[in-house]
């Protein structure tokens, strides 16, 4: 009915997709209706619970910074990583090394 | 005179006009100079649309500067083409497009995002010759040209790489881009020299009409792929791009971006128009696709540990450009099998075009909404900035599409181009789309990052004063943004009017070739 984009092995409907979201975002929201009637906004319903104690004032002292995002993925992947943060090393003698090493390598490849 | 006619020379001669004019027009003041800027590059953006839409209509067409008739491609008789010869098809018109857009939005953003800073007519003017480099890139049917325009848009990258050379990081970087650059033009100015020397011809139609694939034209292919796929970014010749991409203004980085892309067009230009069918063993459309999947993976994974946004942004250019190699390698690949072509084949080389397309788009987006960051919060370490989706409510919007874009959420534009690649390259192996799923699911883990880090979370105390950037800034972003809702919403019109026909030009070796050596008439 609707036009799709066919790969060959299936196919993309954007409508379909749209509709899908549509009905889902209609359960959602009558989830969401279901909820305590007696919150009040800017109350200490409000207030964020900080391991029970008091909030900082400061919000560098409790945000999590980017270095700190998956800190597991990186820690199990420390090799792989010490090895591609030493290859880019910023050396532009390197970097242009690589384009010419990489050159030769395809001459050897086309030309055998 | 239709001017109708001469709109492949309108396209270069606009923007180059704008860089001559920009000096002149800065003497003025600020006003003349900013509204020089913005209608070069609004003219310039509506005549490559005009472009795309006579070829679209028209197919391959070509233009000839300083004959007696624009169409004249071998005058008084002769054999080979001897003048500069524009070539326009539905591929290079659309490339000719994406770029403008990229130019305009770049262009918005820049007016604000620039004017704490002196030397802005020599920006301008640099701006202007770097558009110009990237559309001759596109346009032209001559292999000698190509290499010139290509060093037209490499000397003013340079410049506008290095344009805040108070920044040690800047000049740095410029330099290395340089150096890297240099050694790669050389290359291509080796392989054109090569053609010279076997053909007496350097008209892209007229050595591939007359190419046998040789030890020169084997060695010509390998420098060609080699340096053009440094230029775009790929593994393991990309270091260049975090460097340049973090450094540039960010308005310049949106149209890096699309340059780059013109490099990648080159290189499949050369293959497919070419070489075509004449590409010999399978070596060369296996190493694009391994270059493809290093980019992917290497990229993304790079990307993962970064904290500058700018940085993190650089090496998901590396990775994107991996899922356009991929897709353009398997489609060569499949080139000679005329069943693996219908199968399989043309589909991934839609899947690539599609996504060059998508990505020049959102990742241009993306990269003018770090610099929103960094106008806004003067910071571009995500571990100093924080809480600022309230303070920037429009940045984040935009920022959130991108995103979602870049990551291949349904029902964006790059979901559906990934989808075709996927599909289309596990044809081929099953390890293919397991790679590019993979590295799907990281760029969607290194956009959550920048999400949380920069927009979420509570507002750094340094962050209290931080407002929504202006409004120019904000049209620029809302540009890129549009047209990525546009092709997410419409996928289908996009594929059918803009991508498939951009295809088929490409796989079109025969018409490429005929449009010139037919004599053009």
């Amino acid at each position: 009915m609707w036009p799709k984009i066919h790969s060959g092995f299936g196919y993309w409907d954007v409508v379909s997709w749209l509709v899908f979201f549509f009905i889902v975002s209609v359960f959602v929201l009558w989830f969401r209706s279901q909820g305590r009637s007696d919150y009040k906004e800017g109350t200490e319903q409000d207030d964020i619970f900080f391991c029970g104690n008091d909030v900082p004032e400061k919000g560098e002292d409790y945000a999590v910074p980017a270095s700190g995002a998956y800190w597991g993925f990186t820690k199990a992947l420390s090799g792989f990583y010490e090895l591609l943060t030493a290859w880019h090393s910023g050396i532009a003698t390197e970097y242009t090394g690589y384009l010419v090493v990489f050159t030769a390598l395809m001459l050897s490849l086309a030309l055998l | 005179m239709n001017w109708y006619d001469h709109l492949p020379a309108l396209v270069l001669a606009v923007p180059l006009l704008g860089a001559f004019g920009a000096p002149v027009l800065g003497l003025s003041g600020r006003y003349a100079r900013n509204a020089w800027f913005v209608l070069i590059s609004a003219c310039t953006a509506a005549l490559a649309l005009l472009l795309w839409q006579k070829a679209s209509m028209n197919g391959v067409f070509v233009y000839v500067l300083g004959a007696e008739s624009w169409k004249l491609a071998l005058p008084s008789g002769m054999s080979l083409p001897i003048r500069i010869i524009l070539e326009v098809d539905s591929f290079s018109a659309l490339m000719a497009v994406i770029g403008s857009i990229a130019s305009f939005a770049g262009t918005l953003f820049s007016l604000r995002f620039m004017e704490r800073f002196s030397g802005l007519d020599k920006f301008v003017a640099l701006y202007f010759l770097l558009t110009t480099g990237m559309l001759g890139m596109e346009l032209t049917g001559d292999l000698f040209n190509f290499f010139v325009f290509l060093e037209i848009a490499s000397v003013a990258s340079f410049g506008l790489v290095a344009f805040w050379r108070d920044r040690p990081e800047a000049v740095e970087a410029g330099f290395k881009y340089m150096l890297i650059s240099t050694v790669g033009a050389l290359f291509v100015l080796l392989a054109v020299g090569l053609f010279y020397g076997r053909y007496n011809a350097v008209n892209m139609a007229a050595v591939g009409q007359m190419l046998h694939l040789g030890l020169p034209e084997k060695a010509a292919l390998a420098l060609l792929v080699a340096a053009l796929a440094m230029k775009c970014g790929s593994v393991p010749m990309h270091m260049w791009t975090p460097d340049a991409y973090a450094e540039a203004p960010a308005g310049v980085t949106c149209l890096l971006v699309a340059v780059s892309q013109a490099s990648l067009y080159g290189l499949f230009r050369v293959c497919f128009s070419i070489y075509g069918m004449s590409i010999g063993s399978s070596v060369v459309p296996w190493t694009i696709i391994v270059m493809g999947l290093l980019s992917m993976f290497i990229g993304v994974t790079m990307a993962v540990i970064q904290k500058d946004v700018k940085r993190l942004m650089a090496y998901h250019s590396v990775s994107q450009v991996g899922y356009i190699l991929l897709g353009l390698g398997v489609g060569l690949l499949a080139l000679k099998d005329a069943k693996a072509m219908a199968d399989y084949g043309f589909t991934a080389i839609q899947g690539g075009i599609f996504h060059l397309m998508n990505y020049t788009m959102y990742k241009g987006l993306l990269f003018l909404v770090a610099g929103a960051l960094a106008y806004a919060a003067k910071s571009r370490n995500l571990n100093e900035l924080g809480g600022l989706a309230h303070a920037m409510p429009h940045t984040t919007f935009m920022f959130i599409i991108a995103a979602a874009a870049i990551a291949g959420l349904p029902p964006f534009n790059g979901f559906v181009s990934k989808l075709l690649i996927y599909e289309s390259t596990f044809a081929v192996h099953p390890f293919l789309p397991v790679v590019a799923m993979v590295t799907s699911v990281l760029t969607l883990a290194s956009f959550v990052k920048v999400f949380q880090t920069a927009f979420l979370g509570p507002r750094r105390s340094r962050l209290a004063e931080v407002e929504e950037v202006p409004g120019t800034m904000l049209l620029g972003m809302f540009s890129l943004t549009l047209v990525v809702l546009g092709l997410s919403l419409f996928p289908t019109w996009s594929m059918a009017h803009i991508i498939e026909p951009a295809a088929k030009a490409l796989v079109d070796q025969a018409g490429y070739i005929r449009a010139v050596m037919g004599g053009g008439l």
